[in-house]
């Protein structure tokens, strides 16, 4: 073999790993930051000069427009309480008090960061349509089928899912110590 | 083997450097793409978007609580004059994201007081009016996007009237 030959396949070789490490290390999504609290996780460096070209890649694939954490802080959930990967095969319940915010939604995406189709056109609940128990909790069914009572975030057969918490204008005391902040729990109820 | 060191030495180096420069360029291209989807009604013009749906979903996690307007800009041709009109009692916000997907400009409701205001976006050196309040962008291009927050999707058919009343357009006099 003559040696521009072998330098022929190193650059080819060279190229193809540097494209694909590139498309890697920037395939974290949104999960990939800093905070973690249970299942949720997040950054709040999403959308700020400060952020570095790794991370600014990573949001630009899974969170392209995002917002500054001053203004919304993105919470992304792939797993359950338990630490299962989210089965759109099963049912969920979502709940937790009303978040430090002052609007706050939950939208179920697939894995790519999509909406899915379901008959009922639903993709989200919010703050203001929930409703609030006496123990001043809201609860929510993750479920492919339609709960008997109750809200409702349609689970799609055979796909897993992820969620995703947006917190618009979250509080003071949310932003001192955002890991230890009561966050909606996700527990699986069954499949 | 000993005549592959020095090709795999090189092959190793450059695909660092690929590496690196493609992380570089992703949120250059991924904004390119963007700018092509949000902008139905053209540069340098507001958008007025449908709500998310699972058949439209231009960017990467959309959020179906939220009324889209967004203008992709470009400076080169002039200093772009954006128009918000927040709508009384609920979320809004200008964000304003340059080429690289770096937010360079954020202003909701509240900060807003509430009132309509206007910003004029323009490149270092770039004449703008006299008076106006003036954001300095380091590329030419890029998006300004402004969020509307519905508490139900049905309620976008009373609010889209006040959301048109936001627009963006090139600054054509200085006076």
């Amino acid at each position: 073999m003559k040696s521009w030959h072998r330098y022929a396949i190193t650059v080819v070789g060279g190229l193809a790993v540097g494209l694909g490490a590139a498309w890697a290390l920037t395939g974290g999504g949104l999960t990939n930051g800093a905070i973690a609290n249970g299942p949720w996780t997040t950054s709040l460096g999403f959308g700020t000069k400060a952020t570095d070209p790794i991370t600014r890649a990573m949001v630009a694939r899974a969170g392209l427009l995002a917002l500054p954490a001053k203004e919304t802080v993105y919470w992304s959930a792939k797993s359950d309480a338990a630490g299962a990967k989210l089965d759109g095969n099963c049912r969920y319940r979502l709940s937790g008090k009303p978040l430090d915010a002052r609007w706050w939604s939950v939208t179920i995406y697939d894995e790519a960061g999509y909406l899915v189709a379901n008959p009922a056109d639903i993709w989200s609940v919010n703050g203001a349509n929930v409703a609030i128990d006496a123990k001043g909790e809201w609860r929510v069914a993750i479920s492919p089928t339609r709960p008997a009572d109750g809200a409702w975030l349609p689970g799609t057969k055979g796909q897993p899912f992820h969620l995703t918490l947006r917190m618009y204008n979250p509080g003071q005391a949310f932003r001192a110590d955002p890991a230890k902040a009561v966050l909606p729990q996700i527990v699986k109820e069954g499949c | 083997m000993r005549n592959w060191l020095g090709p795999l030495a090189f092959g190793l180096i450059l695909a660092a450097a690929t590496a690196w420069v493609a992380i570089g360029a992703i949120p250059y291209g991924l904004m390119n793409v963007a700018m092509e989807r949000l902008g139905q009604a053209g540069v340098n013009t507001m958008s007025y978007g449908n709500l998310a749906n699972p058949n439209r979903q231009p960017v990467v996690r959309p959020s179906p609580d939220l009324a889209y307007s967004s203008c992709p800009y470009d400076l080169s041709v002039g200093p772009l004059a954006i128009d918000v009109t927040p709508v009384p009692g609920r979320y809004s916000s200008l964000s304003i994201f340059d080429a690289a997907t770096d937010v360079i400009f954020v202003r909701n409701d509240v900060e807003a007081v509430g009132k309509p205001f206007r910003i004029v976006l323009a490149r270092e050196g770039q004449a703008v009016p006299a008076g106006a309040e003036v954001v300095r962008a380091n590329h030419d291009r890029g998006i300004a996007l402004i969020r509307l927050l519905l508490k139900d999707p049905k309620e976008i058919g009373g609010l889209d009237a006040v959301r048109r009343q936001s627009s963006c357009a090139t600054v054509t006099k200085l006076k």
